[in-house]
């Protein structure tokens, strides 16, 4: 039995007459400290995996399991990184880990508080700047402020929805490495939505495509054996990433190609007319 | 009146002076200098006074030019605009007449405006020496007589000028009435004998006219319509003379009135001196106090003298009635009346209780609204229903419901409780107060009620998702992310609601005739004095100012609770 599981999960919204089904007989099984990267095109139902995992929707079909409980409410015990930060702009850098521990710890002393939020700010490298407010902040710092928000629950597993995809590309690999860093000093349960298979082949252990959607379903899973720790600068040349890179690239394109036959064409038939000139007569 | 030009080159100047100065200090007092400049602007930009700004980057010498063109823009252009605006007003105010006297123009304003302070004023003296003990009393006695030994040859002498120039204006006026007034005699005379000389010839025609004769009988009708209509032209010029003599004894004599403004002036301090020598002597306080206590001596020792016991009974029945007076008179007050400035205080104090009336029961409300659609269901057809009913129907409505509450109010509890009360008692609360409070608190608690439930209702999907993920019960949900993250637009709804209140109470108490503006406004309309209606225009810019004091509050409340950057209030 997996650490964390997708069973056989079908999603859809909206009403009967006009349904649109996101995700369609799903199964993913997660070992305990693994790092999964879930990748795939935008619009085919990566955040709603992560809603999913978190708990934020309930599956129409099928089961979300972790060790072995089914788990259809949110807890602190999935930690979240949303895409768009979701920091409260009222409160300071600490005010929102405070209230995240808070409610998790609600026994903890306040001095140890103190130095517990602490230790979370340092580790995003967010030092000094404790009381600025979220507007305050750069897009990384914001995203590293949301990341120590979710590491400070203590969750058991850490779901990241396109954590870095709002990010400029020089923020987004010095996050990367971070990000790497900070689970190699406290391995967890990772799953990572991106949509860029550099990003996923660098930190993950397990790649898992999504097949586009509508219907979308997890598709062929590619193990990433790289060793650890990886090195960007070097990786880049090194035959096995570069492989296993266009292994991933093609597979995606591949299924999209499929995709894109198999969806019914709705465009419209427009009549073969040309416009009549006046002016000359 | 500076033109822009002159402006810019004086503080072009000034800016050169300052340049050589600024460079020479140690870069530490700059730097502290810079700070303190900033969190200026960061004040300014709060209040929302950001026309200020560039007087403040001047003064520092931070481009130059730049902050000559905004101020200008945001200075200069707006004071040029009033300078219009009042030359305008002096110029269109006089050619209108009404039955209260010309409209009056911004000098006459300017002079209500002091007459206002002034009464104000010398009420609060009034005040201080009805309650005045002996030493100062003595002092201040003498203080008034000398000035009222300096004012009454002032007096007789303006007097002696008004009617110097009544007499001469008079006779000026006669002057230029008597030959109209002589023509109108003559001409009334020459039309009155033209008219008999033309009945005459009608009459003879008449004896001679053949009634048979059709056509004699129409040339008789139309004879006579023509005297008639002779006649009424004649009566039309006639007239038009009179009213023309009547134009120029009306005609305004700026030398009768400025005389006749100094007189009143000087009647109405002096007026004031009497009375102030009078509270000062037999009205104050302590001197009935100490006069009354010498009668109750004389009746006591009146008391040991009597033997009989009826007598000693009267006697001491006097001594009783004396020592109530005295309680009483330990107690009583000045009678001061309501000047305009107290009744400001007392008005914005009703807008305030009106306003925590109406947020209070909007907030909960707004929150429930906005937290269940099906909640919002029930209660839209009363906000939809109460929200355009006008202040005239409610008051009222409040006024009977208070009454119904408060038969009696000068022995209801609460009453007396209020007025007993330190600071609130100084209000006077009554019910028409109550009455104009919750009049204000109805009308103005929509704008609160509808941005609270707007502003719960579009609460950002992604905080739900925190609070659903971190699982803050529903206390915890209400209280630390969607109260928090609605309260910029709760603080919008409430900066409606202030102004609505503020303009709704003026309404309120002008016909309840609760003490405030409103009711300054209204026995100004009524008494009709010859400075009413200056008055009345003095309260228009008072109520503004006002108006404008409570809205930057309120802005500021705004800008303290919002939290992203957006510049969401002008």
């Amino acid at each position: 039995m997996s650490f964390l599981e997708i069973d056989n999960v079908c999603l859809g919204y909206g009403p009967p007459s006009h349904r649109y089904e996101v995700l369609e007989n799903t199964n993913l099984s997660v070992e305990e400290n693994e790092f999964i990267a879930i990748i795939g095109f935008s619009g085919s139902g990566k955040s709603t995996v992560i809603s999913l995992l978190a708990g934020l929707v309930s599956p129409d079909q099928g089961e979300i399991r972790l060790k072995g409980k089914t788990a259809h409410e949110p807890g602190p015990d999935r930690g979240v990184v949303f895409q768009n930060y979701s920091l409260l702009p009222w409160l300071s850098v600490y005010g929102n880990i405070d209230l995240a521990v808070r409610q998790v710890f609600p026994e903890m002393p306040r001095s140890e508080k103190r130095d517990y939020i602490q230790r979370y700010i340092d580790l995003v490298s967010l030092t000094n700047s404790e009381w600025k407010k979220p507007h305050e902040l750069s897009g990384g710092m914001r995203q590293r402020l949301s990341l120590a928000r979710t590491l400070s629950m203590q969750p058991e597993v850490l779901l990241l929805d396109e954590p870095l995809s709002a990010l400029d590309a020089l923020t987004r690999a010095v996050l990367q490495d971070e990000i790497i860093r900070i689970w190699e000093e406290d391995r967890r349960t990772v799953v990572m939505v991106t949509n860029d298979v550099d990003e996923a082949v660098l930190m993950a252990d397990r790649i898992v495509a999504l097949t586009p959607g509508p219907k979308a379903t997890l598709g062929r899973s590619f193990p990433v054996e790289l060793s650890r720790p990886r090195d960007r600068a070097t990786l880049n040349f090194n035959p096995e990433f570069k492989q296993l890179r266009n292994e991933v690239t093609n597979y995606l394109m591949t299924i999209n190609q499929e995709a894109k036959e198999l969806r019914v064409s709705d465009e419209l038939v427009l009549p073969d007319i040309q416009p009549i000139e006046f002016s000359a007569a | 009146m500076p033109t822009p030009t002159d402006t810019v080159s004086s503080s072009e100047t000034e800016v050169k002076t300052d340049a050589p100065s600024e460079g020479v200090e140690e870069p530490v007092k700059q730097g502290r200098g810079k700070a303190v400049k900033y969190a200026i602007i960061k004040c300014i930009d709060f209040t929302g006074l950001t026309f200020l700004t560039p007087i403040v980057r001047l003064c520092t010498g931070e481009e130059v030019d730049k902050q000559l063109k905004k101020i200008g823009q945001y200075i200069v252009v707006p004071a040029l605009a009033i300078v219009v605006f009042l030359l305008t007003w002096s110029w269109i105010a006089p050619k209108h007449k009404t039955k209260s006297g010309e409209v009056p123009t911004p000098t006459v304003v300017w002079d209500a405006a002091q007459n206002i302070w002034t009464f104000h004023e010398r009420e609060g003296f009034k005040e201080a020496a009805y309650n005045l003990d002996n030493p100062r009393r003595e002092a201040f006695l003498q203080a008034v007589d000398k000035r009222i030994a300096v004012l009454k040859p002032v007096e007789q002498q303006v007097n002696a000028v008004v009617e110097q120039v009544r007499l001469d204006s008079e006779s000026a006026v006669a002057r230029e009435v008597d030959p109209i007034v002589k023509e109108h005699e003559e001409l009334k005379a020459k039309f009155a004998a033209d008219a008999a000389v033309r009945e005459k010839t009608l009459a003879d025609k008449a004896k001679l006219l053949d009634a048979t004769d059709e056509q004699a009988r129409a040339e008789y009708f139309a004879a006579v319509r023509e005297h008639l209509d002779q006649s009424e032209v004649e009566e039309e010029e006639l007239s038009l003379l009179l009213a023309e003599a009547d134009e120029i004894r009306r005609g305004s004599n700026s030398e009768l009135k400025a005389a006749l403004a100094t007189q009143t002036k000087v009647a109405e301090e002096m007026q004031y001196l009497r009375k102030m020598k009078d509270l000062l002597s037999r009205a104050n306080r302590n001197v009935r106090l100490a006069s009354a206590e010498d009668q109750l001596r004389l009746q006591e020792a009146t008391f040991l003298e009597k033997t009989s016991p009826e007598d000693r009974y009267l006697q001491a029945r006097g001594i009783a009635s004396s020592q109530q007076r005295i309680d009483r008179m330990a107690e009583a007050e000045y009678a001061k009346p309501w000047t305009l400035p107290m009744q400001v205080y007392r008005s914005v104090a009703c807008v305030f209780c009106g306003f925590l009336l109406g947020t209070i029961i909007a907030v909960p409300i707004g929150v429930l609204c906005g937290l269940s659609s099906t909640f919002m269901a029930a209660m839209t057809p009363f906000i939809a229903l109460f929200k355009p009913v006008s202040p005239i129907v409610w008051l009222p409505i409040a006024l009977i419901v208070v009454g119904g509450f408060i038969p009696d109010p000068d022995k209801h509890w609460l009453i007396t409780l209020l007025a007993e009360l330190p600071l609130i008692g100084w209000f006077k609360i009554n019910p028409a107060f109550m009455a104009c409070a919750i009049t204000v608190a109805l009308c103005s608690l929509w704008a609160t009620m509808v941005n609270t439930a707007f502003g719960v209702a579009s609460i950002d999907k992604d905080h739900l998702n925190v609070a659903a993920v971190l699982r803050l019960g529903f206390w915890d949900r209400l209280t630390k992310i969607i109260i928090p993250s609605a309260l910029p637009l709760i603080f919008a709804g409430m900066r409606i609601s202030l102004g609505v209140g503020w303009m709704v109470l003026i309404a309120a108490e002008l016909l309840s005739s609760s003490e405030g503006i409103g009711k300054y406004v209204w026995d100004q309309f009524n008494n009709g004095g010859s400075d009413s209606f200056a008055k009345m225009i003095v309260v228009v810019f008072v109520v503004g100012f006002v108006g404008l004091i409570l809205d930057r509050i309120m802005i500021v409340f705004q800008r303290l609770v919002s939290f992203d950057e957006s510049p969401s209030v002008v």
